[in-house]
């Protein structure tokens, strides 16, 4: 188990300087000054140059990346020009919106998709089973920014049970953040939970099958624990690396939740980063967020090892 | 339709909004107290108006927080603000300004001479970067000879002086001041109390702000909310209580119709233009630019585009600006006359251009399609291409690689942008070069508005770009809210006489 995890954690930082290095590259060939978006267009061009040296834009481009990679490992990830601060603080305090939105939202998905899917599994080409996936297409199909607004023309404007967006640090009044977090969750859960139930719901019919989960019933053991210790934990696997998988797509879905409930997360700064060409500042998030996604998915790789003993040795 | 007949026509229409609202028709004196939350769409770039040009740093701290020692009010004029009074000398060389007494900074210092000498000294050292180095470099030498004189020498008669000094540009900082980009520090109604990035900034009330009566907001929170359905969202819902500007017309109509809710309707520094590239063929003729301005039908672009909230404009001035002379009259729509001029200039059959937009204007994107279709009715034939802000900036903007775009000008008193021939319009007018220096140097006020009206009539007729409408300004708020600005004269949201008629 050890050797494997070590492996697996070489391939992942060897993917995040790789990763880091093409998103470096990227951002250096957008077209775009990003001294013309600070001191505006009608800017005096001696202004733009001065500007332009003290952001270190004239500097040959692999000198920029490894100073960049020099500050990263001190810890050092930059200042924004846009905010005029530290990278580093400004992702800290968005983490307080963003964390709690994706692990909530991936926790009410998980918490909805599989007893859906189970259940649908086992009224297979039942009217519960229909309703099921009639119900999972549906929220594959929808849009999470309309789904949003929807939610918040209903709960907000109608029955003005819930803030119409914004947040509410957690500091200030814990309540108010997780008030302010309802909405932006279950936008977030529907959406994902979808696709998940439909993956529950296919993994469970084919461990359904097998000949063991006949065994188990012959045994006479009660369907409920037929279904959690033989159907469940065999179709884990499948379902994990749905949950490793949907956390980009996840992380994409913040940044459009962030900005219907114009939440101050990390998905907002990033669209914002990007917009005003704060090149530092995308880049500390583009890491972040796919280290993020990557540390996830080894994770899962690790989960692997642990629920099936067998893909330690490959 | 003259200008003033305008302006009564729609002053008219605001104090039929206004008495419509019974709270309004019977609350004359301002109330104070009071929390006012005000939904912009971004957020500032750092809080340093001085520094960054940023519109929207104005509009946060313009006035509410900064001021000048002359600041521009709510009808385009310069009034006094923390010079209560000046003269000009040495046949307009020499500005003495006389400071108001009994200011002080929010941190508690009093404003003396030196503070302004310190500011203007600071924009012209070498230690920060300003966008615009070239109004403060007129200022030869500044002395102080008492705590409340200041006199400042340019290098010559300036008559745009007094105006640049009152942009939030030219704001005056208590001395030795540092780190005003993450904390400002001024004289103004409102003092800072915090930036939650990503999210607000609130501002509260300055007890010790010159002027006894004001502000009558205690506090004021500015909410930095994207989308505009968020905006509109939160303000029917009323967690916010204005936002300050419409960005989407057509929301103006549906908010109208909510009881609680009203909408202001003025005009702009925003003027939308049609512009050409004066380098590259055809568009060199000025026939032909003529006949392009013959084919535009202003008015239904501006119904298109902004749903009939819109000014039409004939050159490159706002109607808030007391220099504003009405060309929109000059080329009226006739599309005859366009193909005989286009005949005249050697293209019976019209030609072949592309018209390259900024994607993320919407108002360009709505114009550009109704123009698109006006000018093929001529015969000019126009390709659409769609780019994204930072490439319109580097390919338009700085290389002036392009035929035709469409884009608003959004600074005020920018007319003397066609007197560079390197700007991207590529114009090269030897005569209105003479006229706006002469005007910049003209100190009796008569003769220099003759002259800006002069400006304003060389491009209106030779039409270097074709002028289409200056962009309503549509704050909408609660019904409550009152004395908001109708005209945006100025990126500002000044709220130092807001106040909220709440029982």
């Amino acid at each position: 188990m050890f050797g494997y995890a070590t492996r697996k954690l070489l391939e992942l930082v060897l993917t995040l300087l790789l990763v880091s290095l093409a998103v470096f590259l990227v951002l250096r060939l957008l077209p775009g000054d990003p001294a013309q978006l600070v001191l505006g267009v009608n800017a005096s061009p001696e202004s733009l140059a001065r500007l332009r040296s003290e952001m270190g834009l004239n500097k040959p481009v692999h000198f920029q990346y490894l100073s960049w990679l020099k500050g990263l490992f001190t810890g050092d990830m930059g200042d924004s020009i846009f905010y005029d601060r530290g990278v580093g603080i400004l992702i800290l305090s968005r983490l307080g919106v963003t964390i709690p939105l994706t692990l909530l939202a991936t926790l009410f998905s998980i918490v909805i998709a599989l007893p859906l899917g189970i259940f649908a599994a086992t009224r297979h080409r039942e009217p519960g089973d229909f309703g099921v996936v009639a119900l999972s297409q549906l929220g594959i199909s929808v849009p999470a920014f309309w789904l949003g607004i929807l939610a918040l023309l209903l709960f907000s404007v109608k029955l003005n049970l819930l803030p119409a967006g914004g947040f509410v640090e957690w500091g200030v009044n814990p309540l108010g953040a997780i008030k302010s977090l309802v909405l932006p969750v279950f936008t977030l859960s529907v959406i994902q939970s979808a696709a998940l139930t439909r993956m529950t719901r296919s993994s469970a019919l084919e461990v359904l099958s097998q000949g063991y989960v006949t065994a188990a019933r012959g045994r006479g053991l009660t369907e409920i624990r037929v279904l959690s210790k033989h159907v469940l934990s065999n179709s884990l696997i499948s379902i994990i690396t749905l949950i490793g998988l949907q956390v980009g797509q996840l992380l994409a879905g913040t940044v459009i939740v962030e900005t219907v409930f114009h939440l101050p997360g990390l998905g907002r700064l990033l669209i914002l980063a990007v917009e005003q060409r704060d090149l530092q500042l995308v880049q500390g998030i583009v890491t972040i967020l796919v280290g993020a996604i990557i540390t996830i998915n080894y994770l899962v790789d690790l989960a692997y090892g642990i629920l099936d003993p067998r893909i330690r040795l490959r | 339709m003259s200008y003033r007949l305008k302006t009564v026509l729609l002053s008219s229409i605001i104090v039929f909004i206004l008495i419509q609202s019974p709270l309004a028709a019977g609350a004359a004196e301002p109330r104070y107290g009071g929390t006012l939350r005000v939904a912009l769409p971004t957020e500032p770039p750092g809080l340093d108006p001085t520094t960054r040009t940023a519109a929207v740093i104005d509009r946060v701290l313009y006035n509410n927080v900064f001021q000048g020692l002359v600041r521009i009010n709510g009808e385009g004029e310069v009034v006094p603000s923390l010079a209560s009074n000046w003269e000009i000398s040495g046949g307009g060389s020499v500005y003495t300004f006389y400071l108001r007494e009994g200011v002080r900074f929010h941190n508690g210092e009093e404003l003396t001479a030196e503070d302004v000498e310190f500011t203007f000294n600071r924009a012209k050292s070498e230690a920060i970067t300003i966008p615009h180095p070239e109004y403060f470099a007129p200022i030869e030498k500044i002395s102080t000879p008492n705590p409340t004189t200041v006199r400042i020498e340019l290098s010559g008669p300036n008559s745009v002086f007094l105006f640049n000094l009152a942009r939030g540009d030219s704001v005056i900082l208590p001395k030795g001041v540092e780190n005003i980009s993450s904390h400002p520090v001024g004289t103004g109604p409102f003092e800072f109390v915090s930036w939650k990035r990503g999210s607000s900034l609130t501002l509260t009330r300055f007890e010790g702000y010159y002027d006894k009566k004001l502000p009558y907001l205690d506090k004021v929170i500015f909410e930095f909310i994207g989308d505009v359905n968020a905006r509109i969202t939160s303000l029917k819902s009323g967690s916010i209580d204005a936002i300050a500007y419409l960005s989407s017309p057509e929301n103006a109509i549906s908010l109208k119709e909510i009881p609680s809710l009203k909408v202001l309707q003025g005009v702009t520094t925003w003027e939308v233009i049609l512009a050409m590239n004066n380098s590259r063929k055809p568009f060199t003729n000025h026939l032909v630019r003529k006949a392009i301005n013959y084919a535009l039908d202003r008015e239904e672009i501006i119904e298109g585009a902004t749903f009939g909230f819109g000014e039409p404009i004939g050159s490159l001035m706002s109607p808030t600006n007391p220099n504003y002379l009405d060309l929109s009259w000059l080329y009226p729509h006739d599309p005859v006359r366009a193909r005989k001029l286009l005949e005249e200039a050697g293209y019976p059959d019209g030609f072949k251009a592309t018209l390259t937009l900024p994607a993320s204007y919407e108002l360009s994107l709505r114009s550009g399609k109704i123009i698109a279709d006006q000018v093929s009715k001529v015969g000019i034939e126009l390709e659409i291409e769609k780019i994204s802000w930072a490439q319109w900036l580097q390919r338009v903007f700085t290389n002036a690689q392009y035929d035709l775009t469409i884009i608003g000008h959004s600074e005020a008193f920018d007319i003397s942008i066609y007197a560079n021939p390197d700007y991207y319009f590529k114009y090269d007018n030897e005569r209105l070069r003479q006229v706006l220096e002469r005007a910049e140097r003209e100190t009796d006020e008569k003769t220099r508005a003759q002259l800006y009206s002069t400006a304003q009539w060389i491009i209106g007729e030779d039409v270097p770009s074709a002028y289409l409408f200056s962009a309503p300004s549509l704050p909408a708020m609660r019904k409550e809210v009152m004395n908001w600005w109708k005209d945006y004269p100025i990126p500002a949201v000044d709220v130092t006489e807001v106040w909220i008629n709440d029982q």
